[in-house]
């Protein structure tokens, strides 16, 4: 079969959604969980073709929400508005979120205990250091764009060390900021400059 | 007495259903906003415990968001388990009920927001605030996380790693958890 296949005949049902999207998380036990959508959507199920799976990758980066769970928000929507993004999402955090409150009581009732406290010391100071990591992670994609790496600092500065607390923050300098980049044809800047 | 539980609980979600709009990147811009809210303003958390629910929801499967419902069950914990997991499970729909919901409106109206000079001036302007809060955010969990230059090192170490290799978080956490377990990183 060299043919990309065809669309499904009927679109997935709400219990379809829900199911095919517990099958994503239980595949991603251990991460990967957008590689995992997408073989599971678009390689297995057949529900859309790689071009919407990845529209929709861009449209989750885009809005605010955690990447993986608008992930499931647009596939639900895809086919089935509200209610099949409402499906998506619960098959998408079912399992996980009641796996994770199992050890939030376990640790609220238990985290006193001396051994558990130095293991958990050990634990968390590994997962500081995987937060410092995820700005030097997007770090590279700005380093042409002096205005953006001063936006960056200025926002970082007043945070840190003037401790401004996030929604004004992002209220005054997200407008000033927009401004700043509205797209305007005879001044383009960045990487989307237009070859000659 | 229930009722002042209820409120609480109301209050809860309140507090995460006005934040929820501003998850940008993901989600983990909010992260300082959790601190000051847990730690600092209602006193939720002590802030060794905010440390251990991060890493907590960083070590198990799913999305990292879901730091929330810890949080949510850490705020109802002194009325008993089972406040502690409604509140937990109301404060999770709560940071994603409204930004579920215009993602909806987004994915219905996108073939008319794609092109639209909204879409790109949002995209290219909030980039860089997002880039900002989030070394912003790394230092903070860096300040809650580690008191001492033991745990500093081995932090700034699992950093590097991250940026160098491809080798799964889990691996540091399970490695610096066990040099824990033998008092070599304290707190």
């Amino acid at each position: 079969m060299t043919e990309p296949p065809a669309p499904p005949a009927t679109p997935p049902g709400l219990g379809d959604l829900f199911r095919g999207m517990l099958m994503v998380a239980l595949s991603a036990f251990g991460g990967g969980l957008s590689a995992w959508s997408q073989r599971i959507i678009v390689e297995q199920r057949h529900w859309m073709s790689n071009e919407e799976f990845l529209t929709g990758l861009t449209v989750a980066r885009l809005f605010p929400g955690p990447n993986q769970i608008n992930m499931a928000v647009y596939v639900g929507t895809f086919f089935r508005g509200l209610p099949g993004a409402v499906a998506a999402l619960a098959g998408m955090l079912l399992v996980p979120f009641t796996l994770l409150m199992l050890v939030g009581l376990l640790y609220f009732q238990f985290h006193a205990l001396p051994a558990i406290d130095r293991v958990l010391a050990g634990v968390v100071a590994a997962a500081a250091g995987m937060a410092l990591s995820m700005g030097f992670k997007i770090l590279d994609q700005y380093w042409k764009d002096p205005v953006a790496l001063l936006l960056a600092a200025v926002t970082f500065v007043l945070m840190a060390f003037f401790h401004v607390r996030l929604v004004p923050l992002v209220l005054v300098a997200g407008p000033l900021a927009m401004v700043w980049y509205w797209p305007r044809p005879s001044h383009s800047q960045g990487p989307e400059r237009e070859p000659r | 007495m229930r009722l002042n539980d209820l409120g609480h609980l109301l209050q809860v979600m309140g507090t995460f259903l006005g934040l929820s709009l501003f998850s940008l990147g993901g989600g983990n811009t909010l992260l300082t906003e959790y601190h000051h809210l847990s730690v600092d303003e209602y006193c939720w958390l002590r802030p060794s415990q905010f440390a251990d629910i991060y890493a907590l929801a960083e070590a198990a499967p799913g999305p990292s968001s879901m730091i929330v419902g810890l949080l949510g069950m850490g705020a109802g914990w002194p009325e008993g388990p089972g406040w502690a997991l409604l509140s937990a499970y109301g404060a999770e729909a709560a940071i994603l009920l409204p930004s579920t919901l215009l993602m909806v409106v987004a994915c219905l109206s996108w073939n008319r927001l794609r092109d639209s000079p909204w879409r790109v001036a949002f995209e290219r302007g909030l980039g860089p605030i997002t880039l900002g809060i989030l070394f912003a955010v790394g230092v903070k969990i860096l300040q809650t996380a580690d008191t001492n230059a033991g745990g500093v090192v081995v932090s700034l170490l699992v950093c590097l790693l991250m940026l160098r290799t491809r080798i799964s978080p889990l691996w540091f956490m399970a490695v610096a958890g066990g040099l824990g377990a033998f008092g070599l990183i304290n707190r």
